[in-house]
């Protein structure tokens, strides 16, 4: 029970005004009164509360005489998810911080229609943070070993039941016996000899003690072997740490904290970085070339192995097979495909202009040809997509002018004579900015808000059969992707999430969609996702892309320069996903993404195609590592915006790398291997 | 303020001293841009372009657009982010974002209240189900939504009393108009707009309703407790009592009634007719149209009037690539007398302010 806090209650607010008078004085002045002035007085002047506790504000119109004044006076509050105020001015609070509630008078105009000053007050609320009831100090599972250095855990539990981990850093921690063990500024562990020490540690007003036994470290020697004692850069190689005791026997599930550092000496010595990195669980990797040394120590024992690191050396180059110049409008995504007849197609959509798709043959691609366009109402068709026995073309609509929008079927039987089957916007009428086919399904965002799993097996007779959104506060969807049952959807903030629609994982359908994982990184830009197994080391890994335009989006006239990196994360154990690996080009931002024979072909935007090894296991930044294959920045005079590459997406087919750019239409390009250093 | 626009204003001002200029503001909605434009009298002139939203490769929807009652800055609802809408706050000439706040699903037509000084906000929420969607009420001095209220079905043409004390929407899938108490931010009472009109099915609870009038416009007149609300669905404006709450006339209008202008004397009533490439302009005390106006795109949406009652400002959004247009139409002689192109999709309209002499 908390008695309640009813701060300054013999203060109030007071706001004078005159009608039809710009003078006003303000909150605290002493206010010099014309006849007509009114005064709000709010009392009390400010509230300090806790959580769950409610107060009434009184508040009354008042002239020069202090005589009362009819006047109608209305309250609302600047943080109503925190702090709720009604019609009769009773105030409660349900989260702690500082906010404001307002309380004001119905502002009228005099008759000669001049508008009449503004009584408003604002009412400071200090709703306090549940005061702390308990710290508790985490055990570190294993146990304590003199001559080595942790951190401890710290656990501290609000009146409310609320528990929250307190890091290290911002407790102040002491230790009884600092010829054991000591703590430095940190909140670090130094653990000094075998004893027995009482550590305390106090955060925001409570303390906790806990009594601990630092053993005797049993580690008299480390050895340290490497799995490879040459490699390139970019490629993992592991380290692993064998201890033995004073006997010479070896220690198998000791518990002793043992270090991994890493020194180099890099074969550049011109002031290159040596930029390469250890993981404690003795993985190692490095970007320049040259001599690693990779020490292992504990107590006083150590151990180092060395290991050579080599040029990567994966050279290639993108070679120019041709392309279909969009110089009326941008070009946005594309799809390729083996037509029924045998040939080979595409299909460009556009981006802020009529509602085109724009439909290639591609057969010989040194010599594309724009075979028909499909015009439907929108400014923007975003995607487009072919369903695998290239019969049935599905493209999404933004802008319409009835906005409807949703999606057009189109039979591209005879990609020459494209013919719309169907349009259909059931639930989709706030845009369709991406899709995917996948069997008898399609998978359609609707207004950046779920996706709609839609039946359509019979293009005039569609039917919403599932819809997945995530229920997490201002949730959004930008992609989605789907590959062996799994649907991989980018939701920008709350990152990638793993759905199956057949797979069998979690026993879903496309018609009883079960999620299954997810993950999220804290920038928020995850756009796009495309999934990859590495068959050498049968790694999951599932390549989430940013989109991010700090600099804005340059429509006509100039380039843009676009951010953002790939982010690789590691779902071989699909419960506990890691970020493991990143590749980021400076000055540049990635849009779509396609991986095939573990190569990754990468719309860069303003950094052109970008062409990646995948192979083995990933770790660190591969653009430094070296393992960027090929890059080209197409450009034309004769461009949308001129000379600017804006690359949308890849797609390889038949050998072929055929790509979207934004200002410039559809390209192929073929990857030729270098054998040498780019 | 740019210095091109500084030399634009300066132009304007300087060339024609005698005359007034009308500063009008046009929110584009495939595009994301809001254009600032000056008319002199005799051309209109695009003075800034203005691209809003924070999801550069996607239409947000910039659809709604209000200036608040000092004239010190501009609002403009973009109707879907990620997911949710927002509403900008820019300052009016220099044109610079000061702040945004989250609303609900496409934020459309908003005003601000010169009683409570609160914006009010639809949510039209197009998407999916017929479901009651809101108004937001923000604080537009902090940006911040201090209440949601529920209405009704795809809310729309959000205005509110001369004395800003009642804010009126009609819900276009459910057919009622709104009446909010625009201090206690409570729905006051309720009208539905297809009394009276033969063949309608009769009111369900289950908000289930089939919409046959589609409202999508109220506005109200200057002077007296009446409201005119378009019917989009069936071709008509209604007027409607404030005292009685009663439909008392119906105003058979060309195809598509969609936004709404009283004239501050109060005896006009500008139409725009989205299906019929044009506006009206209606006798008020006769109740009869004086005329149509065809515009220079298809697909007419907003208007606002000049405060001198001299000259309506008009939006057409056009189709596909072809550029929306602001046109101007003077109603004592109801012929368009200027226009320009603007961005995709042009419809929320809001005008500024007034500078010069009259020259009558």
């Amino acid at each position: 029970m908390h008695r309640p806090r009813l701060a300054a209650l013999f203060a109030s607010l007071v706001c004078t005004a005159t009608f039809g008078n710009a003078a006003v004085a303000q909150e605290g002045e002493a206010p010099v009164a014309p006849a007509t002035e009114l005064k709000l007085v709010v009392e009390p002047a400010s509230l300090a509360l806790e959580i769950g506790e409610t107060a009434q504000l009184s508040a009354r119109v008042e002239d020069a005489a202090e005589a009362p004044v009819e006047e109608e006076v209305f309250f609302f509050s600047r943080g109503r998810r925190s702090v709720t105020v009604d019609a009769e001015g009773k105030v409660e609070a349900f989260q702690p911080g500082n906010f404001e509630v307002i309380v004001r008078v119905r502002r009228q105009e005099s008759e000669d229609g001049e508008r009449g000053q503004r009584l408003s007050v604002t009412v400071p609320v200090v709703v306090a943070k549940p005061a702390l009831e308990r710290l508790v100090i985490v055990p570190r599972a294993g146990g304590l070993f003199a001559q080595t250095n942790l951190e401890l855990g710290l656990e501290a539990t609000d009146v409310r039941g609320g528990v929250q981990a307190v890091a290290a850093g911002d407790a102040r921690f002491q230790s009884t016996r600092p010829a054991v063990a000591s703590f430095d500024a940190f909140g670090q562990l130094f653990l000094h000899a075998p004893g027995t020490f009482v550590a305390s540690a106090e955060f925001e007003g409570v303390s906790a003690e806990q009594e601990f036994e630092v053993r005797a470290n049993p580690v008299a020697a480390l050895e340290l072997v490497a799995d490879a004692a040459t490699a390139r850069t970019g490629d993992v190689v592991r380290v692993t740490a064998t201890a033995r005791d004073a006997a010479g026997a070896v220690l198998a599930n000791h518990g002793v904290p043992v270090t991994l550092s890493v020194a180099a000496r890099p074969d550049d010595d011109l002031g290159a970085p040596a930029g390469a990195t250890i993981a404690q669980d003795g993985r190692f990797v490095a970007e320049t070339p040259g001599l690693y040394t990779i020490v292992a120590s504990t107590g006083t024992a150590s151990a180092s192995v060395n290991v050579r690191i080599e040029p990567r050396d994966v050279g290639a180059h993108f070679e120019l097979i041709g392309r279909g110049l969009v110089s009326d409008s941008h070009t946005s995504d594309l799809w390729v495909w083996e037509g029924v007849d045998g040939r080979d197609y595409a299909v460009t959509g556009t981006w802020g202009a009529d509602g085109d798709a724009v439909f290639w043959d591609v057969t010989q691609p040194e010599a594309i040809e724009e075979i028909a366009r499909v015009r439907v109402d929108a400014r923007t068709v975003n995607d487009v997509k072919v369903s695998p026995d290239g019969r049935l073309c599905i493209i999404g609509r933004e802008g319409a002018s009835d906005r409807k929008n949703g999606i057009v079927l189109i039979d591209v039987t005879n990609p020459r004579k494209p013919v719309i089957l169907s349009e259909y916007d059931e639930e989709l009428t706030g845009g369709v900015h991406n899709l995917f086919i996948d069997g008898d399904y399609a998978y359609v965002l609707s207004a950046g808000r779920r996706y709609d799993v839609i039946d359509i097996r019979d293009p005039q007779a569609l039917r919403t059969v599932a819809k997945v959104e995530l229920d997490t506060p201002g949730h959004s969807i930008h992609d989605v992707w789907i590959e062996d049952g799994l649907a991989y959807s980018s939701n920008w903030a709350d990152g990638v999430h793993i759905v199956d629609v057949g797979n069998g994982l979690r026993g879903g359908s496309p018609e009883n969609p079960v999620p299954v994982t997810d993950y999220a990184y804290p920038s928020g830009w995850n756009h796009a996702t495309f999934p990859y197994k590495d068959p050498l080391t049968g790694k999951f890994y599932v390549v989430a892309g940013d989109e991010a335009f700090p600099y804005g989006l340059n429509i006509e006239g100039s380039p843009t320069y676009a951010r953002g990196w790939l982010h690789f994360i590691d779902f071989s154990d699909l419960e506990n996903p890691s970020e493991v690996a990143r590749y980021q080009v400076p000055e540049a931002g990635t849009h779509n993404l396609w991986i095939e024979d573990d190569v990754a072909y990468v719309a860069y935007y303003n950094g052109g195609i970008r062409a990646v090894d995948l192979s083995g296991e990933l770790m660190g930044d591969l653009y430094k590592q070296g393992r960027e294959l090929a890059w080209m920045l197409p450009t034309d005079p004769e461009g949308f915006i001129p000379n600017a590459s804006m690359v949308w997406g890849p797609q390889p087919h038949k050998g072929n790398i055929f790509f979207s750019d934004w200002n410039s239409g559809l390209w192929c390009v073929r990857l030729e291997r270098d054998g040498g250093e780019r | 303020m740019s210095a091109a626009l500084a030399f634009a204003f300066a132009a304007l001002t300087s060339t024609q001293p005698e005359h007034r200029e009308y500063f009008v503001y046009v929110a584009c909605e495939s595009s994301d841009e809001v254009y600032l434009t000056g008319f002199d009298g005799e051309n209109v002139h695009v003075l800034e372009r203005v691209s809003v939203g924070v999801l550069p490769t996607e239409t947000e929807g910039a659809h709604g657009l209000t200036v608040d009652p000092a004239g010190d800055h501009w609002f403009v609802s973009m109707a879907h982010g990620k997911p949710y809408g927002t509403l900008y706050k820019y300052t009016t000439g220099a044109n610079e974002l000061v702040g945004q706040v989250e609303l609900g699903l496409f934020p459309a037509t908003m005003q601000i209240s010169s009683a409570t000084e609160l914006l009010y906000c639809v949510n039209f929420d197009l998407h999916g189900d017929m479901t009651p969607s809101s108004i937001s009420i923000v604080d537009p001095e902090e940006m911040v939504e201090v209440e949601r209220t529920t209405t009704g079905s795809m809310p729309h043409g959000s205005r509110l009393s001369p004395d800003g004390t009642r804010h009126f929407s009609c819900a276009m899938m459910s057919d009622d108009l709104f009446e909010l108490d625009a201090m206690t931010f409570e729905v006051a009472r309720t009208l539905r707009l297809t009394d009276g009109m033969g063949g309608v099915p009769p009111r369900r609870d289950d908000d289930h309703h089939e919409a046959v009038a589609k409202p999508t416009w109220v506005e109200p007149h200057p002077e007296k407790p009446l409201v005119y609300v378009a019917l989009n669905g069936v071709a008509q404006v209604v007027e409607i009592n404030l005292e009685s709450w009663k439909i008392t006339r119906r105003f058979p209008t060309a195809r598509g009634p969609y936004n709404l202008a009283v004239t501050r004397d109060g005896k006009q009533l500008v139409v725009t007719y989205k299906g019929a490439q044009s506006i009206g302009v209606w006798d008020l005390e006769a109740g009869t149209e004086l005329g149509r106006v065809p515009t220079s795109r298809r697909v007419t949406h907003g208007v606002v009037l000049s405060p001198d009652d001299r000259y309506a400002f008009v939006s057409s959004e056009g189709v596909g690539a072809e550029r929306g247009t602001l046109d101007v139409i003077e109603l004592e002689t109801r012929t368009r007398v200027a226009t320009a192109e603007l961005g995709l999709q042009a419809g929320g309209i809001a005008f500024w302010k007034t500078e010069g002499v009259a020259t009558r």
